[in-house]
């Protein structure tokens, strides 16, 4: 093709000015595609946190706001003749739903699934006696050991918090294990604590047989012990009750349809979507997020539009550079069409080669990103409404009044530590070469409007 | 055949009106070999210009064939540069990047003559004006007298009935000069080219059928009395 072979040829001899104008187009499209990886790798990432602060196949998450009327009665306990072992659950700055309301809720408009679950907290504490017997020293109290449990329907485990575990040992939950005393330990607990498969768990005193060890993902909030829900709710001695139900919608179209009708339903209880959940998202990750929604799509516009105005700009030097030339052309009989067609492609030629040196400057670029980028994390509060602290002691000594000594409940804000991985993703690498090549056919454009606009005479007429 | 009648053509530089042609009224018949002088800036190449249908008279009417050229679309005139007419520029105009071979086949490309049958034409219209062995060099590896013949050969490659010369012998020394005069005037004989040539050279022009001389926009025709001679001789 003598086409191909004049633009190849016009390409090696400006090459100067060709590897500029791509190296301008790459710089521009590495960018635009380093944003978009972070971009991406950010909402990402989001959506990690999301899912794992709903659980796998969760659209909607639905808790009541802590208080007097909704919340658990507390363990009041008070230092005695003799030193006390503590060991009681609670559920912990969330309030409590009738389990009854997880079928209505399921019957909603717009709720393909819901599940009910109850998130508790074992407490374990060693009090000492209030008055200590003559001649010993005063004891001095220990800090209370915590372990968070949860408490799942054991025939459903999807949506909820263990739809995100992998059974690493024995065997996960099945509808036989509603009433029994069993339980699946996080792997990472059960190495912390020496417990193994087979053995048992205590939980407010109640010992529970180790059938599984489970692995929850770090960022999916793990918890230490699972309890079959029935179980959860008798050794809690809150039968009946609930404070967490995961909701599927319908469709992703369904999820507000679903949300306002489980409002209606339950007007104090806080309806969570990812939406709502988002916005409540804050930290680095948020930061991040932003930062690439926002410094990114402008860094983006304002990159591609010098890298054009530069391509244009050399495009219309190298016609005007080259007046005579296609003076001689026209003279030759070229149509102008042909003219132009033959500034196009070379226009093209230089977009598709910034094209594929920016689409590998954005895989570096990402790659750097994700290499550099430090960890980031999200904070959110994990029910609306729910209140700072939790579990007060309430001691007395030796006839002074009484004191009281809180301990911040550890689920009331969950902060999740992601890392950044900004993957380049084919939409980003499709969208960056049309970028290119319109950048390169733009700039052939003006220089063809240029090259239409010259009559040949003129065009001969000009001393180079 | 080319008739020109009562040709004006003016033009605007530096916001001033420039009369280039006045009143210029030509024949040139088939085969003929007509030789324009006359000082710089007196209207020659614009007058070289009207007959290619690179440009249009502001009035008078430029006819080739019969056909009036000033009433012409853009799109046919393209056309008729394309098939008809052939041009040879004092400073060689080749494209610089394309080699001698691809510079004169760049002249079919318009034509939509098939790759193969434009590598054959072309290598056998540079072996007619004595560059086989030139044909990949670019237009930087040949001498002044080279890149005219490949210019030449561009301008007849197509097989033209018209030749126009804007001074093509203006870059070249003496003796190259007559060895491209030569050369045109063989191919001119060989294929029945009617021939315009612009020159500030006496003696060439001398060698043409006839000569014109252009002054002041205004064109003066001499008979033709020597162009029988120089053919024979």
């Amino acid at each position: 093709m003598f086409v191909t072979t004049y633009l190849r040829r016009e390409l090696r001899h400006r090459k100067r000015q060709a590897v500029f104008t791509a190296l301008g187009l790459a710089v521009a499209i590495g960018t635009v595609i380093s944003v978009a990886s972070a971009s991406s790798g950010a909402a990402k990432a989001q959506s990690t946190v999301l899912k794992s602060l709903y659980g796998v196949g969760t659209d909607i998450s639905v808790t009541v706001p802590w208080s007097k009327e909704t919340g658990a009665p507390g363990h009041m306990v008070q230092p005695g003749d003799t030193a006390q072992q503590l060991d009681f659950l609670d559920s912990p700055a969330m309030g409590l739903l009738d389990a009854s309301s997880v079928p209505s809720i399921a019957g909603a408009r717009g709720v393909s699934a819901a599940v009910g679950a109850l998130i508790l907290q074992d407490t374990k504490f060693d009090m000492p006696a209030a008055q200590p017997k003559p001649g010993q020293p005063e004891p001095q109290m220990t800090p209370p050991k915590q372990v968070t449990v949860d408490g799942v329907d054991p025939a459903r485990t999807r949506p909820g918090p263990l739809a995100a575990a992998t059974v690493s040992a024995g065997r996960g939950f099945g509808a036989a294990d509603t009433t029994a005393d069993v339980a699946l330990v996080s792997t990472n607990y059960a190495n912390a604590n020496s417990l193994h498969l087979g053995g048992t768990v205590t939980v407010a005193k109640h010992a529970f047989t180790i059938v599984g060890l489970v692995d929850v993902p770090q960022n999916a909030d793990p918890r230490d012990v699972y309890l079959p829900l029935a179980r959860a709710q008798a050794v809690g001695e809150l039968s009946g009750k609930v404070n967490t139900v995961y909701v599927t919608a319908t469709s992703a179209a369904d999820v507000d349809t679903a949300a306002k009708a489980i409002k209606a339903l339950q007007p104090r209880a806080a309806v969570t979507t990812a939406d709502s959940l988002a916005k409540a998202v804050t930290g680095s990750l948020a930061d991040t997020a932003k930062l690439a929604d926002n410094l990114g799509r402008w860094l983006s516009v304002a990159v591609l539009a010098a890298a054009f105005a530069m391509a244009s700009l050399l495009t219309i030097t190298s016609v005007s550079r080259r007046v005579r030339e296609f003076g001689t052309l026209k003279a030759l009989g070229w149509p102008t069409r042909r003219v132009t067609g033959q500034i196009m492609a070379e226009a093209a030629a230089t977009g598709a080669i910034g094209a594929a040196l920016g689409v590998g400057l954005g895989f570096a670029g990402a790659a750097v990103i994700t290499r550099v980028a430090p960890a980031l994390n999200a904070s959110v509060a994990s029910s609306p409404g729910s209140k700072p602290v939790q579990g007060m002691i309430i001691s007395g000594d030796q006839g002074q009044a009484p004191t009281t000594q809180g301990f911040d409940a550890p689920d009331s804000v969950h902060t999740i530590v992601v890392h950044l991985t900004a993957a380049v993703t084919l939409g980003a690498v499709v969208l960056a070469v049309a970028l290119a090549l319109a950048g390169g056919l733009i700039a052939g454009g003006f220089g063809s409007w240029r090259a239409a606009r010259m009559r040949p005479a003129e065009a001969l007429a000009r001393v180079e | 055949m080319y008739e020109l009648t009562t040709v004006t053509k003016d033009y605007v530089r530096d916001d001033r009106r420039v009369l280039a042609l006045q009143g210029v009224s030509l024949t040139v018949d088939d085969g003929d070999w007509l030789a324009v002088q006359g000082p710089t800036g007196q209207g020659k190449s614009t007058l070289l210009q009207l007959l290619g249908a690179l440009s249009r008279p502001t009035s008078g009417t430029v006819k080739l064939d019969g056909q009036d050229l000033s009433q012409l679309p853009d799109a046919s005139l393209t056309r008729l540069r394309a098939e008809s007419i052939g041009f040879v520029f004092q400073f060689f105009n080749l494209l610089p990047t394309l080699t001698a071979q691809e510079n004169v086949e760049a002249a079919l490309v318009p034509l939509k003559v098939s790759a193969k049958e434009r590598r054959r034409r072309a290598a056998q219209t540079l072996e007619s004006v004595g560059l086989a062995d030139r044909a990949a060099h670019l237009p930087s590896e040949l001498s002044g007298g080279q890149q005219q013949r490949v210019a030449i050969a561009r301008a007849l490659v197509k097989e033209p009935r018209v030749l126009l010369a804007d001074e093509p012998t203006g870059n070249l020394d003496h003796d190259t000069a007559g060895e491209i005069i030569a050369l045109l005037e063989a191919r001119w004989r060989e294929q029945a080219l009617t021939v315009v040539l612009v020159t500030h050279d006496n003696a060439i022009a001398q060698r043409a059928g006839r000569v014109a001389v252009m002054r002041k926009g205004r064109l003066t025709v001499t008979p033709p009395t020597m162009r029988q001679g120089v053919a024979e001789s």
